[in-house]
């Protein structure tokens, strides 16, 4: 863990920190997301786990709603591990997509954008995964009501 | 960046812009199907009977877990997850019970990582049965012929679905899992019941070897089809059989061990090819190394308590720590994990966010890829080989 | 949605044209139970089956717990088969299409929900994408309780299930008009459980009205159908529910 840390603090400084962790995944401008992943792509990182998406209402009366997104890799060697960092975006912001580099960002952010609503920019297909085409509405936003009805059907 | 391999089909391809002279059909398979692996739908273009690009749906069983989970404490929630893939439900309840335990930095004592071992292994054994056995079905025919290993598997599996009966009062669904530890102590006669089912194991599982090596239309049916090379496969996220069967030696049972895994050998199986037969050959021999696994440790189960944490009283009563964790087990699909975000303050008892990251997701996501070029037959055979569970899908 | 039960009782074409011949009385009560007798013994079911509960009725079907040994064949096109057993929780995505192959099985058809998914959304049924029961979307039968329900409760279910198709046909089948609030299982009469203990039950309701789950609240659903499930219960396990 230590040597891809003083790697990545080589490359990106001022991002991550080396000798005090973020334990959450270090926070990252979303103009060097695309960089970091190829980067630890190319060190060994070769395996997408995932990512999630959550989202952050606005707090008090000059907070902006965001969206936090975070991304998880794995080095698929002897002593696995997996290594993550988020991206903070508003809420009509965008994270670049991962397509090029990772086959399987593709239905992960497809199904992040359904549920949450971020946004992945150059994404080829970005539509809904899980609900029906016609939903209304990202189920996993903070105010949105887990009893929402859909009628005729609920 | 590097450079996208040319061959590699492409899943977005615009079927306007295909071929202006070629008639191409669009042939809907699902939601509701014969082969039993839950409700999916793909919608299949075809150019003759040559898949030309294959588009899945998922979603059909999108039951809104994450956005349950989170007003619910760890108690509720581990019931919940445990639906998700179920066809190994003990994996589920332990990876959320292992993400909850290392995120609090919770010690489980010996007694309990052995008992999940065990009940770990033979939740693969019962998994990969009814695996071969629905298997064999979608590629022999429900009266064709693939009922056969159907009912043999179904049988074994049967009595492993009676030692958790034993241990815990219900065939699926035991909720026996909780963060510390586990809830159900092992009653008399359960150790020498685990040791017969293994000693039948034994005898069985090279019958359905034979039975399925030895045909021929299985190999033919088989070999060379669905053929995921290992940077797709990395690059999907696929994990589990579906990995080591395309040539990459990664278990994370042995890689970042947990339970009692740190103490146990386990010898990962690799197959080369990457095709369906690839796939089937690692699960075989999964079979045979859960049968290792089980009978090493099966005798030497330490005693002590087996949870470390007293009854909890109040379901209030556990507290997630703040920020992201991410943390997974090897269940018998591939890597289950769990990213919890905790609430602002260390007193929140329900995760902010939960996101199980399901194995058969990626496993899915891999179809536009795989499906490319072949037979509408094949299709059958290629996704029976992924083994993908629509309850992990979609959640 | 509401339920059309203006097809229910179904009379055989047959015998509205055997009936005009005089005389012919005497034969047709043989006939009669001759063809009751095979329609309840040769039910073929059509599986929609979507989450765990595929799983056990999957199981009730193989070796241990065989099904094909009251004549049931699992056949997956909806156009040959009478019985619709509905494993598993239904989606608001997948409902118009449970909808859309209800009726494309041909008459005398019959639905059995099996499982607390089925019967009334299990602990899902305040989320946004589930459909609160599938009795929501078409008649059923026989309701199968469980998380999953035994195999072999499949197959006491699909027993109850005769036993209806038979008094339907005799005519003594009353239909009540709307589901108990008390949930007692109606247990059919084939002998197996003579060794229940009579206040069982009475002791499983006092349990469950001890932790204060289930039992006797009931909810109003629009169209009248009553359900007893309440949220999310705070105990876990729901093994039996």
């Amino acid at each position: 863990m230590n040597e891809i840390l003083a790697k990545l603090a080589t490359e990106f400084p001022g991002v991550f920190d080396a000798e005090n962790p973020d334990p959450s995944g270090a926070l990252v401008p979303a103009d060097q997301h695309v960089a970091v992943a190829a980067f630890l792509k190319e060190n060994g990182f070769t395996k997408y786990v995932t990512v999630v998406g959550s989202h952050y209402p606005a707090s008090g009366d000059e907070g902006v709603a965001e969206y936090e997104v975070g991304t998880v890799l794995r080095n698929p060697t002897r002593n696995s591990f997996a290594f993550m960092w988020r991206v903070r975006i508003p809420m009509d912001g965008e994270v670049p997509t991962l397509c090029p580099l990772f086959a399987g960002a593709d239905w992960q952010e497809r199904e992040q954008f359904d549920l949450v609503g971020v946004r992945f920019g150059g994404h080829p297909d970005l539509r809904r995964l899980m609900l029906p085409e016609d939903w209304e509405g990202h189920p996993l936003h903070k105010d949105y009501a887990i009893e929402t009805a859909h009628p005729p059907w609920r | 960046m590097e450079v996208r391999v040319p061959t590699r089909p492409n899943p977005h391809l615009d079927i306007d812009a295909y071929d202006a002279d070629a008639d191409l059909m669009a042939l809907n398979m699902g939601p509701q199907h014969p082969s039993t692996h839950g409700v999916m739908r793909i919608k299949l273009f075809l150019d003759g009977e040559v898949i030309v690009k294959a588009v899945p749906y998922p979603g059909y069983l999108h039951r809104g877990v994450e956005k349950l989970c989170e007003k619910l404490t760890f108690v509720q929630i581990i019931p919940i997850v445990d639906k998700h893939d179920y066809v190994a439900p003990m994996t589920n309840e332990q990876a959320i019970a292992v993400a909850f335990e290392r995120t609090l930095g919770i010690e489980v004592p010996r007694r309990a990582r052995y008992l999940r071992t065990i009940l770990a292994e033979l939740t693969r054994i019962g998994s990969h049965l009814l695996w071969l056995g629905t298997f064999t079905l979608d590629i022999g025919g429900t009266i064709g012929g693939g009922a056969s290993v159907m009912m043999y598997t179904f049988r074994e599996r049967e009595k492993i679905l009676d030692c958790f009966e034993n241990l815990t009062g219900s065939r699926f669904h035991y909720n026996t899992h909780t963060v510390g530890g586990n809830r159900h102590e092992i009653p008399d006669g359960w150790v020498d019941q685990v040791k017969a089912i293994t000693a039948l194991m034994k005898i069985r599982v090279p019958e359905y070897e034979e039975l399925c090596t030895g045909n021929e239309i299985f190999n033919l049916r088989t070999q060379g089809v669905g053929v995921v090379d290992a940077d797709l496969a990395l690059e999907l996220g696929l994990c589990g059989p579906n990995l080591r069967g395309s040539g990459v030696d990664h278990d994370l049972r042995r890689d970042q061990p947990f339970h009692a895994y740190d103490e146990i050998e386990v010898n990962v199986a690799v197959a080369q090819g990457g095709d369906c037969h690839a796939r089937y050959q690692v699960r075989i021999a999964e079979l045979y190394e859960s049968i290792r696994i089980i009978e090493s440790i099966i005798d030497k189960i330490p005693d002590g308590p087996l949870s470390s944490q007293r009854p909890v009283k109040s379901h209030l009563g556990v507290k997630i720590k703040t920020g992201c964790h991410y943390h997974s087990i090897e269940t018998p699909r591939g890597e289950l994990g769990t990213y919890i975000i905790g609430g602002g303050d260390n007193k929140s008892a329900s995760p902010y966010r939960l996101k199980i990251r399901p194995p058969s997701l990626h496993s899915m996501s891999a179809l536009p890829y795989l499906l490319v070029g072949h037979t509408v037959s094949d299709v059958v055979a290629i996704l029976g080989s992924l083994d993908p569970i629509m309850g992990e899908v979609d959640r | 949605m509401g339920v059309d039960e203006t097809y229910r009782n179904y009379e055989h074409p047959l015998y509205a044209s055997l009936e005009k011949m005089p005389g012919i009385t005497v034969g047709l009560a043989r006939l009669d139970q001759l063809l009751q007798w095979g329609a309840r013994n040769s039910l073929w079911v059509f599986p929609m089956a979507t989450s765990c509960c595929a799983i056990e009725f999957m199981t009730a079907a193989a070796s241990r717990v065989d099904l094909d040994q009251m004549g049931t064949i699992i056949r997956p096109t909806p156009r040959h088969c009478d019985v619709m057993v509905v494993a598993g929780t239904i989606t608001v995505k997948m409902a118009p299409r449970v909808k859309k192959l209800w009726d494309q099985m041909p008459e005398p058809k019959w639905c059995i929900a099996m499982g607390s998914c089925a019967i009334s959304g299990d602990f899902y049924r305040d989320i946004y994408s589930v459909v609160p029961g599938v009795d929501t979307i078409c008649p059923v039968d026989v309701y199968i309780p469980g998380c999953p329900p035994n195999a072999d409760q499949v197959m006491v279910g699909l027993r109850r299930l005769q036993e209806k198709i038979q008094l339907q046909r005799e005519g003594k089948w009353v239909e009540p008009d709307k589901r108990p609030d008390d949930p007692r299982t109606i247990l059919p009469e084939i002998g197996l459980y003579d060794r229940r203990e009579d206040d069982m039950t009475e002791r499983q309701h006092e349990a469950s009205r001890h932790l204060g789950v289930g039992g006797n609240e009931s909810r109003d659903n629009d169209d009248g159908v009553i359900s007893h499930q309440g949220g999310v219960s705070e105990t876990a396990g729901g093994s039996t529910e």
